[in-house]
């Protein structure tokens, strides 16, 4: 699989070694040292993935995120140095579709980009257009949008999970799968990424994110989506 | 004794020094006084009566005894006449035998006499007047009972005990009350002090602006605790840049090592020996590392941990699953025995940390007790306090904790190393039969860590066969615990 990917990481040598161990997994590799730049070759020229380290000088990676997310829905993974902190929420929240922890391994890193990379599984049956409050779900042209025609955007992982959820409406998923079908994770991926997107699937689906009439929660059990 | 009980007893012991050393005082002026006034009253009157007697005598016309009916003798005196060695007493209550010897004898030798005897003759306080009347070869004597004023000093005295020892008791009502106002400070800054050991850094003492003499105490004590903050902050600081800078030329060598590993078939099969050591031990070392991270992060107390609920069934058999793949291929299966009525049990954990757990009592198994061989899930009772493993049950079948137990079928551990196991860098009398060495000491304090964490517990202890069973107790996750959202 093949794909341009953007690395944002101000150690030098960090940054040569991930670009080769990117590159000899077949990926196209630009890396800059800080979120100014990143932001500054974004402009010029698209990216598939996004790589962000949270410790940067400067623009802090979070800022870097945010400022990415408001021109793109390009997918995000952002590298921490801690998997336990609030970083990762903090992270996610800021637009990050996923994270990797220091010191990572090259081939997981790559894995995590493919699955990002990866359009929604055309193994599973794809969901038919579905209506829910005023919106409406074109999972084939990967579209949201409202009764007036007006599209809500959505980053491609957040259109992702609401695709899973409505393929089966009114059933539970739990967040197990849902990590294993949206973000290609085994059990033990981490259930954060789960209940973040969904948070911010919320505010951009429901008319009170607060309380919510669509995307619920089940206690112990996972979500559904409710049309 | 506690310096509140000191302060009370030091105002105790001065009220009654105080009032006992001040009634003393005032019990034995008033004392001297009324006593020299009897004295000078007694000796007045008996001159008046001794010059009466003389007179009488002299005139020669009244005997002795009816003479003495005639004087004016108060009620509470009496008198006795020695007249040509006989004595006349003026009532049946005196003799000659109530006056002293020595008393008599001045006054035969023509010596007027005085003697007073607070506890005198025949119990009675009293004054003893003697006057020689030598013109007619007589003396006269008189006797004057003080029981009035004894009287008066018994209430002066009990009076002033009763004074003295109400003044103690208030005393020490106000000692007390001192040693309260003294230590409120002190009670306050111990507050403090338990507020800061909990972990509330910011805690400091209000400075009191009324009461200089505690702006010493406030002052120092806020220093200290800026010290120790600003001390644990450096460390914790310490910590997290410690872990940034191992952590970049480790992700540097192990993403280069990759590159290496990819093209590993272009190699000479020297260069390939040599780089299958150095991926192993790198990520030996990566393990190491993040272990000693872990470590040093539970000890700084800044974790916060994500829990997730989770079918324990589930997790265990997962767990075990990814333990016994990072153990490879030759790495014994246990049996797992899940209880039925804990099939549906949930608990709440951090999956990645639960994993770790469950993989280093397999990897302390596989290393120290010829590898697992039962693994067992059952509900118990409480939080698993009870270390027998069988767990009760509370009336509806509620099962407050959840016991993961891990067997193996090795000699067992000691009751003496089975708290040390958990320590750090423990090596006891299993060091001996380490292989190869993969461990780095820490597993089995890391599993503790970890449990902990996640509000559990674990332990070890005998199983039925003998060896080692390491029991890990979670609490059952409850709906109202707190959930991330």
């Amino acid at each position: 699989m093949s794909g341009r990917i953007l690395v944002v990481e101000d150690d030098e040598r960090i940054r040569s070694s991930m670009r080769l161990a990117l590159e000899s997994e077949g990926y196209d590799v630009d890396d800059v040292a800080s979120g100014e730049d990143a932001l500054e070759i974004f402009a010029d020229s698209p990216f598939d993935v996004a790589l962000i380290d949270i410790m940067l000088p400067g623009m802090d990676g979070f800022e870097c995120c945010r400022a990415l997310r408001r021109q793109s829905a390009v997918p995000i993974i952002i590298v921490t140095a801690r998997a336990d902190t609030h970083d990762v929420v903090a992270g996610l929240e800021a637009g990050a579709d996923d994270y990797v922890t220091k010191p990572f391994v090259a081939k997981e890193l790559a894995a995590r980009i493919r699955a990002l990379l990866r359009r929604a599984r055309p193994t599973e049956e794809e969901p038919g257009a579905l209506s829910f409050g005023t919106l409406q779900l074109l999972p084939e042209q990967g579209v949201l949008r409202q009764a007036d025609g007006t599209e809500v955007h959505c980053t491609r992982t957040e259109f992702r999970l609401l695709c899973e959820l409505a393929a089966s409406p009114n059933k539970v998923l739990s967040r197990e799968q849902l990590l294993d079908r949206v973000w290609g994770y085994d059990y033990f991926g981490d259930g954060r990424l789960v209940d973040v997107h969904i948070r911010r699937l919320r505010t951009k689906v429901e008319a009170d994110p607060a309380l919510p009439q669509h995307i619920l929660t089940v206690r112990g059990m996972g979500y559904k989506l409710v049309p | 004794m506690g310096i509140g009980a000191r302060i009370t007893a030091i105002f105790v012991l001065g009220a009654l020094l105080l009032s006992f050393s001040m009634g003393g005082l005032s019990y034995f002026t008033t004392r001297h006084f009324l006593l020299a006034e009897r004295e000078s009253a007694a000796q007045n009157q008996a001159f008046a009566n001794a010059l009466v007697v003389q007179s009488s005598l002299q005139s020669g016309n009244t005997h002795p005894a009816s003479l003495l009916a005639e004087l004016d003798i108060g009620s509470d005196s009496n008198s006795i006449l020695i007249h040509k060695s006989k004595a006349y007493p003026s009532s049946l209550a005196i003799s000659e035998s109530s006056i002293p010897h020595q008393l008599r004898d001045e006054v035969f030798n023509g010596i007027v006499a005085i003697q007073t005897f607070v506890s005198g003759h025949q119990g009675q306080p009293q004054i003893v007047v003697g006057v020689p009347i030598r013109s007619v070869h007589a003396a006269y004597f008189e006797v004057f009972s003080l029981s009035d004023l004894g009287h008066t000093l018994r209430v002066l005295g009990i009076t002033l005990v009763g004074t003295g020892v109400v003044t103690t008791l208030v005393g020490a009502v106000l000692g007390r009350f001192a040693s309260r106002r003294l230590l409120r400070p002190l009670s306050v800054v111990s507050r403090a002090a338990v507020a800061i050991a909990g972990g509330q850094l910011d805690t400091r003492l209000a400075a009191d602006a009324a009461d200089p003499d505690l702006e010493g105490l406030t002052t120092s004590f806020n220093a200290m605790v800026d010290q120790i903050q600003s001390r644990i902050e450096r460390e914790a600081r310490f910590n997290s840049d410690v872990s940034h800078e191992l952590r970049s030329p480790l992700t540097t060598l192990a993403a280069s090592l990759e590159v290496l590993e990819t093209d590993r078939d272009d190699l000479p099969p020297r260069a390939q020996r040599a780089l299958q050591l150095l991926g192993d031990d790198l990520r030996r070392f990566q393990r190491m590392v993040g272990d000693l991270l872990e470590m040093s992060r539970a000890d700084a107390g800044s974790m916060d941990v994500f829990l997730e609920e989770v079918n324990v069934g589930e997790l265990v058999q997962r767990s075990v699953e990814a333990g016994l793949q990072t153990l490879g291929e030759g790495a014994a299966r246990p049996t797992i025995v899940i209880a039925p009525d804990a099939q549906s049990l949930h608990v709440g954990v951090a999956k990645r940390r639960f994993e770790r757990v469950m993989a280093n009592l397999l990897e302390n198994a596989a290393n120290y007790g010829g590898g697992a061989t039962l693994i067992t899930v059952a509900g118990a009772d409480g939080s698993g306090t009870d270390g027998n493993g069988d767990g009760g049950r509370d009336g509806d079948g509620d099962y407050r904790s959840v016991e993961i137990a891990v067997e193996d079928a090795g000699p067992g551990i000691s009751p003496v190393e089975r708290t040390k196991v958990f320590e750090r860098f423990y090596r006891g009398s299993a060091s001996g039969r380490r292989g190869t060495g993969t461990g780095t000491g820490l597993g089995l304090a890391l599993v503790a860590e970890h449990v902990r964490l996640m509000h559990g517990r674990a332990w070890v202890e005998s199983s039925s066969a003998g060896g080692a069973r390491f029991v890990v107790s979670l609490p059952v996750f409850e709906e109202d615990e707190e959930s991330p959202w």
